[in-house]
């Protein structure tokens, strides 16, 4: 491409040192949270645990590997059900897959209980014909059925995302050349999801691998148990911060190692455009089988967050909206989730239209690794840090809490954004590059006039992630709380705490119902707001 | 003229602030969330203290009493808070490990304390006895012994991970009071009913009301809160003949606290009867003071075989004894 071209001088000069800013910003922020906790001077207690970390780590390897082959199958075929199928409602089922991962991990858990559990639906359909399935749910196989709900429903979504943007002409082309589904498949969607599955695979194995409320409240107890959890009780237990830092830190080489050839692959040829006009459905005997695959999805991941909705909007509803201090909660976590999805949209954006400036595989992995850093750190370290360096800056903690709650957010939900810009980004640099230099299009203007009209529905879906996520946060909240400042899923978990679980039970549907609308709304009304300005 | 008066109203305020300030010390207490809840005994407690203390009283929740004492861990001498409050027997030797505490002044004589528990440091103010809470319509005859929980394979039961729960490391001591140096051998016989360890309390009577076990290890006062709350008298605690461990709940003033009178009185005032009578029902919890216990309270099984090992044991042993329990889960 643009080798040759001086940095200086290269009309991506701008988008280049913005994303290298935001690069080096996300670094410095780590390095600091490190620091702060590294050097923080706590006495330690008089004992400690010794927890098995081989023993941790290959289960977790197991499991976060089992885990990102299940979730990617299933969100292959699941996307390819979506491509193809159209019926009433669709955008809304649509929707309902994308709330499993931003979802509070306690309610998806929850969720798959009310379904598969001894009490759970599938149990009293089975008993109603006398039937009895004296399975049980906890256990390893109940880590990864959570696990892929969660991330197969959210590699289906981004997917979906990319099998859309397969221009029409080309799907006139292969109509008229009339190629079996199987054909089709390898021709028009393979080669346009492929280049998404490696960072998703990516993303969705760092989740696994540091998945701790599911895999332990799944995991019926300690057999099945990630290094995450050993931070934890270090932290928790024993207090002992350094010993809790030099496990994040294997944790973190552990992840790197795994990410980075995943980043360093050369992503290949994408698409732009959109076949939203074309609908070619595949023969009869394929529809049947996307039908099944829908269906099957429907009841595997559908209903466990339909269960949720369904056991919250109850009695106990009315009960928890009379209450003043819902409104307030709702009312903070809905600004912070607006203010977190606007700045995990600027960052989200600021990477990736820098990476696409660059043609060295060293500059691009320079800019897409930071990305990740948030989901290699464990949650509580990282909050741990926010809490020292906040102190460090002298601000009470109450004061800093929304900020940081932003902040730590809007880099949860990073990685997710970028997943579902990057290829449309890419994909759009590939066709209009030398129409767009040649015209001297620069930074913004270029982004107004050739990629926002044509990427409405990403940034829309980026959007609705980095809402979401703060929307569902209990992590970083957890220190920053104070009886003042709560949000919804706070709320829950102080509910839960003291006995009222029908509350509880209202908030995780309500919180539900918020994500469903975020997915179900944002993006094709960004994508309107894009053709409307093109 | 609008100058002056933007002037007059400037000073005005710089003025007053100070001086409110003086007027109105602020104790801040930092405790566990539940506590602090607006269902919680915190609200009422405030507007009791506040009523004679001319201060103003603020409760900062962590999201346990765990939490809290980190976070004046991490806070070190720079802490806001003047009390912490929540913290219960089996970390009260770690927190007094720390030095971040000061001694009170508060007179502890009359309380009615388990196994009659005092300390130089930390004001008892509410306590418990941790049991299996089980639905009776659905499991008329709950085993009466750990013996005979173990021995009955069609049971399942959910407990807390002793490393993140207050209750999970009640569990892991109850076995240990009751079982000794066989403690070792107890847990892998009681290890297969276990259905999971959850991180913590909420989620376990969580997974317990959804009817995924047939027990949960909580309190023997957990079911007075379904039937004075939710008029629901099916739920109870079952009686184990090893005896039950007890949980007592203690507050502590911090050695840094500029406010170490205010927090004295507050702590004089919350084991008072005026103050102690909200417990029950909002902490559903026994009071220290003497005072009469609400209708429904009567109800519930009171153990006639209590269990508490002494802090400095727990403190010294508790990291080794969590690792020989958690063995029997892998």
């Amino acid at each position: 491409m643009n080798k040759a071209a001086p940095f200086f001088r290269t009309f991506d000069f701008p988008r280049r040192v913005i994303g290298l800013a935001i690069a080096a910003g996300i670094t410095a922020l780590m390095l600091m949270i490190f620091l702060a906790v590294s050097r923080a001077d706590i006495p330690l207690s008089s004992s400690s645990l010794q927890p098995d970390i081989p023993h941790l780590v290959r289960m977790s390897l197991i499991q976060a590997a089992l885990t990102t082959a299940l979730s990617l199958g299933v969100g292959i075929a699941l996307a390819w059900a979506l491509n193809r199928l159209r019926f009433f409602g669709r955008q809304l089922v649509v929707s309902l897959f994308a709330t499993a991962i931003v979802a509070p991990a306690i309610v998806v858990a929850l969720g798959v209980i009310a379904l598969w559990g001894r009490a759970g639906w599938i149990n009293g359909l089975l008993s109603a014909f006398s039937l009895d399935w004296n399975g049980s749910i906890f256990g390893l196989h109940g880590i990864l059925l959570a696990h892929t709900i969660l991330n197969g429903a959210f590699a289906a979504h981004i997917l979906l995302a990319r099998l859309e943007t397969i221009p029409a002409r080309k799907l006139k082309t292969a109509q008229s050349l009339a190629l079996s589904p199987l054909r089709r498949f390898m021709v028009l969607d393979w080669p346009a999801i492929s280049s998404s599955l490696p960072p998703l695979g990516a993303i969705i194995f760092l989740l696994a691998f540091t998945s701790f409320p599911i895999v332990l409240i799944l995991g019926g107890g300690p057999a099945n148990q990630t290094l995450e959890v050993a931070i934890y009780s270090y932290v928790r237990l024993s207090f002992d911060l350094r010993a809790a830092l030099n496990l994040a830190l294997v944790q973190l080489v552990l992840c790197l190692l795994i990410v980075l050839p995943a980043l360093l692959m050369t992503p290949s040829l994408a698409d732009a455009g959109t076949s939203r006009h074309l609908h070619w459905p595949d023969n009869k005997n394929a529809r049947i089988l996307q039908w099944l695959i829908l269906l099957l999805a429907l009841v595997g991941f559908g209903l466990p967050l339909l269960a949720v909705l369904v056991n919250g909007l109850g009695p106990g509803l009315f009960g928890v909206l009379v209450q003043p201090r819902f409104w307030q909660a709702a009312l903070t976590s809905l600004s912070i989730g607006t203010a977190s999805a606007i700045l995990t949209l600027a960052l989200a954006l600021g990477l990736a239209t820098a990476r696409n400036s660059f043609a060295s595989p060293l500059a691009r992995t320079a800019l897409a690794l930071p990305a990740f850093a948030y989901l290699v750190i464990p949650a509580l370290v990282l909050s741990l840090g926010f809490f020292l360096a906040v102190r460090k800056l002298q601000i009470p903690p109450a004061d800093a809490a929304p900020f940081v709650l932003i902040l730590a957010n809007a880099l949860l939900a990073l990685p997710f954004a970028i997943s579902v810009l990057a290829p449309a980004l890419t994909a759009i640099d590939r066709r209009y590059r030398r129409t767009a230099r040649s015209l001297a299009l620069g930074g913004f203007t270029r982004w107004r006039l050739v990629e926002w009209p044509l990427m409405g529905r990403a940034v829309g879906i980026a959007l609705a992630f980095g809402f979401c996520f703060s929307l569902g946060d209990l992590g970083v909240i957890a220190l920053f709380g104070t009886s003042e400042f709560s949000t919804l899923p706070w709320l829950m978990f102080r509910a839960l705490g003291a006995y009222r679980t029908n509350d509880a039970a209202a908030i995780a549907s309500v919180l539900l119902l918020l994500t469903l609308v975020a997915f179900w709304a944002l993006p094709p009304l960004m994508k309107k707001l894009s053709h409307a300005r093109s | 003229m609008l100058t002056r008066l933007v002037l007059t109203f400037t000073l005005a305020l710089a003025a007053s602030a100070p001086a409110l300030a003086q007027q109105n010390p602020t104790l801040t207490v930092y405790t566990y969330d539940a506590f602090a809840a607006d269902w919680g005994p915190g609200p009422a407690l405030k507007t009791g203290f506040e009523q004679t203390c001319a201060c103003t009283l603020e409760f900062v929740a962590a999201d346990s009493s765990i939490g809290a004492l980190r976070r004046v861990q991490l806070e070190g001498e720079n802490t806001n808070a003047d009390i912490v409050l929540g913290l219960d027997t089996s970390i009260v030797g770690e927190a007094l490990a720390t030095g971040l505490f000061a001694p009170h002044k508060v007179d502890t004589g009359a309380l009615r304390v388990p196994e009659n528990w005092r300390s130089p440091v930390f004001v008892p103010f509410d306590y418990g006895y941790f049991a299996m809470v089980y639905n009776t319509e659905l499991m008329p005859t709950p085993p009466t012994s750990f013996e005979k929980l173990a021995g009955n394979p069609d049971l399942k039961i959910v407990i807390q991970d002793p490393r993140s729960s207050t209750p999970g490391m009640g569990l892991m001591l109850w076995i240990k009071a009751a079982y000794g140096d066989d403690a070792e051998e107890a847990w892998p016989e009681i290890a297969p009913r276990v259905l999971t360890l959850t991180r913590s309390w909420s989620e376990a009577y969580a997974l317990f009301l959804a009817g995924e076990a047939d027990m949960v290890l909580s309190y023997t006062t957990s079911p007075a809160y379904h039937l004075m709350v939710e008029n629901d008298p099916r739920f109870a605690a079952a009686p184990f003949r090893e005896g039950h461990y007890t949980q007592i709940e203690v507050a502590g003033i911090l050695s840094s606290s500029p406010n170490k009178q205010l927090a004295n009185d507050f702590l004089t005032y919350l084991i008072s009867p005026e103050a102690q009578v909200f417990i029950p029902t909002t902490n559903w919890m026994y009071p220290v003071a003497d005072i009469e216990l609400p209708a429904g309270f009567d109800t519930l099984f009171v153990p006639q075989k209590t269990l508490l090992l002494d802090d400095e044991t727990v403190t010294e042993n508790a990291a080794r004894w969590i690792g020989e329990m958690l063995k029997s889960f892998e």
